[in-house]
């Protein structure tokens, strides 16, 4: 387990990168991850949400 | 009907609505006007921390209608006579309280908004695209939906596009 402080990295056209002292709750609030890096989805298309899956790659996404 | 968290805040000249249950944590709120909306604060919403049009503003930018507001002559009888009651700070509940792991975690808390944004809060940072660190509050939302006019952050958009968490 890093003892770094949480950081979420902002990857320009692709997922949020985040490493550091974090966990992450499902929308039922279950824990699904402990620990980093890991990489989730900004662009609204991967198949494997919350997580990516590179699709962000063949969509063209910008931000 | 009427959430017994729904809250009420005056100036004398406007009153200010908020109903938890619709918050979605877009923050719009507090990253625009933090002198009015600050979950930090209780009550966490102060109607003299900016001149009326000016929460106005920022109260009709709400994607989710959790913040309204009316003139004080426009108020009906039952929303003048729960003004009072209204804006006790007591067990208000802020948008922070509403995501309940609220001021003790150590790790930032990632939580996943069904068919919405990241909620991030707890110790973190921010690095934005161009590798400099962003000025957040100890509670954010970060954009899922591809779409945010405000990205890296939630704006909202997710309710207009129809954003799901299941691709079809």
């Amino acid at each position: 387990m890093s003892e770094r402080k949480a950081t979420f990295r902002v990857n320009r056209g692709g997922p949020l990168e985040v490493t550091g002292k974090f966990r992450i709750l499902d929308a039922r609030g279950e824990e699904i991850e402990k620990e980093g890096p890991v990489y989730l989805c900004r662009c609204g298309g991967s198949r494997n949400k919350p997580f990516c899956d590179d699709t962000h790659k063949t969509r063209d996404f910008k931000g | 009907m009427d959430d017994p968290r729904n809250r009420q805040y005056t100036n004398g000249e406007i009153t200010v609505f908020w109903k938890p249950s619709r918050c979605i944590h877009a923050t719009t709120c507090f990253r625009e006007l933090l002198e009015v909306f600050n979950p930090g604060r209780r009550p966490w919403v102060n109607m003299e921390g900016a001149p009326t049009r000016k929460i106005i503003e920022v109260v009709n930018k709400c994607p989710t209608q959790a913040l309204t507001w009316k003139y004080n002559a426009d108020l009906s009888r039952e929303e003048q006579a729960s003004l009072k009651d209204r804006q006790e700070a007591k067990a208000e509940v802020t948008p922070e309280t509403l995501t309940e792991e609220a001021a003790e975690i150590k790790p930032a808390t990632v939580r996943v908004m069904r068919n919405g944004p990241l909620i991030v809060e707890g110790e973190f940072k921010i690095i934005g695209p161009d590798g400099n660190q962003m000025k957040t509050l100890r509670m954010t939302s970060i954009c899922r939906c591809g779409n945010s006019g405000s990205m890296p952050f939630c704006d909202g958009t997710h309710r207009k596009i129809g954003f799901t968490d299941f691709n079809g």
